[in-house]
């Protein structure tokens, strides 16, 4: 009986002394839901990004169907033969808004999603290559990326867009990639050609940021005591950079990540809209926005339908990146 | 300093000249251009397009030339012919080009695509060949040589030009009254972290941040241009620099075209754009930068010596908080030469920015190059101009 309730004291103050345990994701994510901007925008990210993953089960129309006679029908209008609502009308030529939009959502965001992981990638390597074997390696790559970073980047991206755009047809690409992009957007081989250039110029122009993060990053963990622990333990350089270096370094990757997901929805969009991205029969926001141009003079809220969600998913981005940068490392700056 | 500076120079050069290669690979790669489409007149029987037209044509936009020579004359106008030592000439008869190649056209096996591929030569051009034909002064000595479709046959510099002086009305303004307003808006937030201006104020310059120029112009279009028209109400002309034909405004009266006032009114919305959206990224930039510098300890140490709030911030702030700073406004300077693309387009604005547009969708690649080209020379001079700006404004640094 007294060894009983013993026992019951200690267990209960063994629970009062030692904190329940808690792995890093779950500090990082008490940290991130105080954020509540950030809440709302990864809310809202997730409503965007499961209605453009539904796409083909919630439309109503097909994207390229078009309705003879029923030019910019208003908001709402049910189409009598089948049934089916305009839930935003229709454009000049009357395909449906709705659909379009959704679908377009599905390339655009695809588009962004595809090149931030890409360029991530080459910075990671190449920051992680140029920080750890420095040298004159590091000083022409540096160089080099210092010197794409201060030229503007919309005149780069358009003259290598429209130079890639041109020369489409023969610029060799794997047809499997073709078949897998042409799989995540719902498009064509033919379509998918351009959004796959796209994705590459993209994210050809978009890594130089996160190398120089990255090899910020090395730079700063090469001097700590770990790493010399793991290189006197007879670690190779590969296995210090994969197991050391990368995950202690992951966390300004990943807010720049997030950060360069708003840039890339904005820079596709910028493409389309000036006419050197995906072009019209597949629907992107940017060229949708760049269609409503003309006839905004008649129905000035055209614009709105597909400028909204750019400008929604660019802050909805922006707000996740600032509410990742508070959770995973507050003195971060970027 | 001058070991620093001759290096740097030397440095610039070779990044120059390392672009103007980058920018040259690029403008040979480019399909179309003046030979595209001639390939189907050579088919229809109402043009007969001979072997020679084509070989003049060719010559003409110096496409017979090997890529090499090509890109010397480009870039430095040479070489114009043999070689004159003594009045002797030398390498006449190197070929430098083919002005008649055998196309074979065959079946591609692997893809199963017709092609077509130079297979051999007809006639050769040689080095004599190009004495008394048309050259450029080359691109490094401000030639950048004619344009091949937005106006034919004409120097690419008479464009460039026409279209500066908008360009640098546009952005000069838009500039000016980013730093004007900017500046002051960044540094008031800071000193008032936490104050209610400071929310309102942060959290309206990183949506400002977030929202893309050609969404934001079509916005201000519809809300200052399309709506108070159709409103009656005095409204902004929504497009173009100045008007073609006298127009009426409301409360304004009658506007005369290409008049003080006309202008003027044209400038307001792409300028409010660009200034907008400047200031939203600007300001956060300063405020961040203040509000470090008002915690060092020198800022603390001159309030406890009794200076009033005013001039801790206006002296001993501002002037460290503005350092960092330096670097964003110069490299307004490429901007300047390069305009506004997206506003340029939105706002119909005759600038630079709208004429690398149309040559880039006119396949007009003279055009864009030289423009391209000249933003790069720009980019390295601003970076210069940056790192000795910085010993200027911070004589701790020191070049070396």
């Amino acid at each position: 009986m007294a060894t009983n309730t013993i026992n019951q004291i200690a267990e209960l103050s063994g629970d009062a002394i030692t904190l329940e345990e808690r792995t890093p994701f779950q500090i990082v994510m008490r940290r991130f839901r105080r954020h509540k901007l950030a809440m709302v925008a990864l809310v809202v990210i997730s409503v965007i990004l499961s209605l453009t993953i539904l796409a083909p089960y919630i439309t109503p129309f097909d994207v390229q169907e078009i309705n003879v006679g029923k030019y910019f029908v208003p908001f709402g209008t049910v189409d009598e033969a089948t049934g089916r609502t305009h839930y935003l009308g229709t454009d000049n030529i009357g395909r449906d808004y709705f659909s379009r939009l959704i679908f377009a959502g599905r390339i655009s965001l695809a588009v962004a999603f595809i090149s931030v992981m890409i360029s991530e990638t080459i910075g990671i390597v190449v920051g992680s290559i140029s920080g750890f074997y420095g040298k004159w390696l590091d000083a022409v790559l540096m160089r080099f990326v210092e010197f794409m970073l201060t030229i503007p980047t919309l005149p780069l991206l358009l003259i290598i867009a429209s130079m890639l755009l041109a020369n489409e047809a023969l610029i060799p690409i794997p047809p499997v990639i073709l078949n897998i992009i042409g799989k995540i957007m719902l498009l064509g081989p033919r379509d998918a050609r351009s959004a796959v250039l796209i994705v590459l110029v993209l994210s050809g122009l978009g890594w130089m940021g996160s190398a120089q993060l990255m090899r910020g990053m090395i730079l700063s963990l090469r001097e700590q005591t770990f790493v010399e622990a793991s290189r006197s333990l007879g670690a190779s350089n590969i296995w210090i950079i994969l197991r050391h270096m990368i995950p202690n370094a992951l966390a300004p990757i990943i807010v720049s990540a997030s950060l360069g997901l708003a840039g890339y929805v904005v820079a596709e969009a910028a493409l389309a809209f000036l006419g050197f991205g995906i072009q019209d029969p597949v629907p992107t926001w940017g060229n949708m926005l760049a269609g409503t141009q003309t006839y905004m003079f008649d129905r000035p809220w055209l614009p709105l339908v597909p400028g909204l969600p750019i400008f929604i998913c660019s802050l909805s981005f922006n707000y996740i990146g600032d509410g990742l940068r508070d959770a995973l490392d507050p003195r971060l700056k970027l | 300093m001058s070991v620093y500076l001759v290096r740097r120079v030397l440095q610039m050069i070779l990044v120059i000249f390392l672009s103007s290669v980058a920018t040259y690979a690029l403008l040979s790669l480019a399909p179309g251009g003046p030979l595209a489409g001639l390939r189907q007149i050579q088919q229809s029987a109402r043009f007969q397009i001979t072997q020679e037209d084509i070989a003049r044509i060719r010559a003409h936009y110096e496409l017979d030339l090997y890529l090499p020579v090509r890109f010397s004359r480009w870039l430095i106008g040479q070489p114009r012919g043999p070689l004159v030592i003594g009045g002797k000439e030398f390498f006449s008869d190197l070929v430098i080009g083919c002005s008649q190649p055998i196309e074979e056209g065959f079946l591609n096996k692997k893809s199963g695509a017709y092609e077509t591929r130079g297979t051999g030569c007809v006639k050769y051009v040689h080095l004599q060949d190009l004495v008394g034909r048309r050259t450029s002064r080359g691109i490094m000595l401000g030639d950048f040589g004619l344009s091949w479709r937005l106006l034919r046959d004409r120097p690419v510099s008479d464009l460039l030009w026409s279209r500066l002086e908008k360009t640098l009305q546009l952005i000069g303004l838009e500039t000016l009254l980013s730093i004007l307003i900017g500046v002051p808006l960044g540094v008031y937030s800071a000193v008032k972290q936490y104050s209610k201006f400071d929310y309102f104020f942060t959290s309206l310059a990183f949506m400002g941040s977030a929202m893309p120029s050609f969404f934001f112009g079509l916005l201000m279009i519809l809300a200052f241009s399309i709506i108070p028209k159709n409103a009656g109400l005095p409204y902004l002309p929504p497009g173009l620099s100045e008007s073609v034909r006298d127009y009426t405004i409301p409360l304004l009266g009658t506007i005369a075209a290409g008049s003080a006032a006309d202008r003027i009114l044209h400038l307001v919305l792409p300028v409010s754009v660009l200034t907008l959206i400047n200031i939203s990224f600007w300001s956060r930039y300063i405020r961040s930068s203040m509000l470090e510098v008002l915690r060092q300890d020198y800022v603390r140490t001159a309030r406890a010596k009794g200076l009033k709030e005013t001039v801790v911030i206006m002296k001993h702030a501002l002037r460290n908080g503005l350092i960092p700073f330096v670097t964003i406004v110069v490299f307004t300077l490429p901007g300047l030469f390069s305009g506004a693309i997206i506003t340029e387009s939105i706002f119909a604005w005759p600038g630079m920015g709208r004429l690398y547009l149309l040559a880039l969708g006119d396949n007009d690649y003279p055009v864009a190059m030289a423009i391209f080209f000249i933003l790069a020379v720009l980019t390295v001079i601003a970076t210069l101009l940056r790192d000795i700006l910085y010993t200027v404004v911070d004589p701790r640094i020191r070049l070396s």
